[in-house]
């Protein structure tokens, strides 16, 4: 029954989710999963953390459109322009997974002006793990 | 101690083109890919192996933490194909570069074939398909000729075995 005693810290982690995080990165890592489907477009920081990401779906397409390399071109362009502002100069690329998505949006990054130092293909491959779905009968 | 660092260094220098020792950008140019500047493509099971090289050796008897620097930073020691961008490379030359890596390192069709189950049956026919491609690329010649061997002597033999002439004896009327 004890009054819980207010600590420092909540105080401080408060204040930090209400301020808006401004800070500036020289360096990231572009991630891209470029599905049969979709194509998904995130940007981090070099550790991996989240800083802006868009989507063809997001970027207005619907249905069988966002597959096609222009949807993939357009959210690639989105989500740099949302983080050249934050000064963004380098980046890696890591493309993962197939689809028509994987070189168009190197293309747009390309066109951007975000100078490259890798392009790496970090599709996941099983080494004969789990069992695919079976074959479809179109 | 230091005499033999110093005399490693020595030798590093000799063997790597001048490089400055700065520890983060110099590591992301890392030792490998002069050796093959344009593109590395590895697996996560044989990048450790393929990636030692002397240099590295030496590097990994100097300063053991630094010796895999250049596979493992943090989690992109998984990559299949790995294309290092030169400075004002033409977007049409770096799209080319990444693509031929990927095909080669078979990426994409490795990808289509799991997508859905193959059962032991399709799995046999893929394997027949790929290795006639494959031996009908590289052999195309001792194939015709070994076939134009067999049908010489057979031919021969046929035309010894039939018989031309009439049957022997008189007409039975």
């Amino acid at each position: 029954m004890a009054k819980p005693i207010p600590k420092v810290g909540s105080r401080r982690s408060g204040r930090s989710s209400a301020r808006k995080s401004a800070r500036r990165i020289p360096k990231g890592v572009i991630h891209v999963q470029a599905s049969f489907n979709n194509t998904i477009v995130t940007v981090t920081d070099v550790r991996g953390r989240v800083i802006s990401w868009s989507s063809t779906g997001t970027c207005g397409f619907k249905g069988t459109r966002r597959g096609t390399p222009f949807a993939a071109q357009t959210a690639a362009g989105n989500a740099i322009r949302a983080v050249v502002d934050q000064g963004m100069q380098r980046a890696e690329v890591m493309i993962k997974g197939p689809g028509l998505g994987r070189d168009a949006t190197l293309r747009a990054i390309r066109r951007s002006g975000i100078l490259l130092s890798f392009v790496r293909d970090v599709t996941p491959m099983p080494h004969n793990g789990c069992r695919p779905p079976k074959k479809r009968r179109v | 101690m230091a005499f033999s660092l110093a005399s490693l260094s020595k030798s590093l220098s000799f063997l790597l083109p001048p490089q400055p020792i700065t520890p983060k950008p110099s590591n992301f140019a890392p030792p490998v890919p002069q050796w093959d500047p344009k593109s590395t493509s590895t697996s996560t099971s044989t990048s450790l192996s393929v990636s030692l090289t002397a240099a590295d050796e030496i590097k990994g008897v100097t300063c053991p933490s630094l010796a895999y620097s250049n596979t493992l930073f943090f989690k992109s020691a998984c990559y299949n194909v790995q294309v290092v961008v030169g400075e004002n490379e033409p977007e049409e030359k770096l799209l080319g570069r990444f693509r031929r890596a990927v095909f080669r390192a078979g990426v994409i069709q490795e990808c289509k074939r799991r997508r859905f189950f193959e059962t032991t049956q399709e799995k046999k026919k893929r394997k027949a398909r790929e290795a006639s491609r494959r031996n009908r690329k590289r052999r195309p010649y001792t194939k015709v000729s070994a076939q134009a061997k067999e049908e010489g002597p057979k031919k021969k033999n046929d035309d010894e075995d039939d018989n031309w002439g009439l049957p022997e004896g008189d007409l039975p009327y």
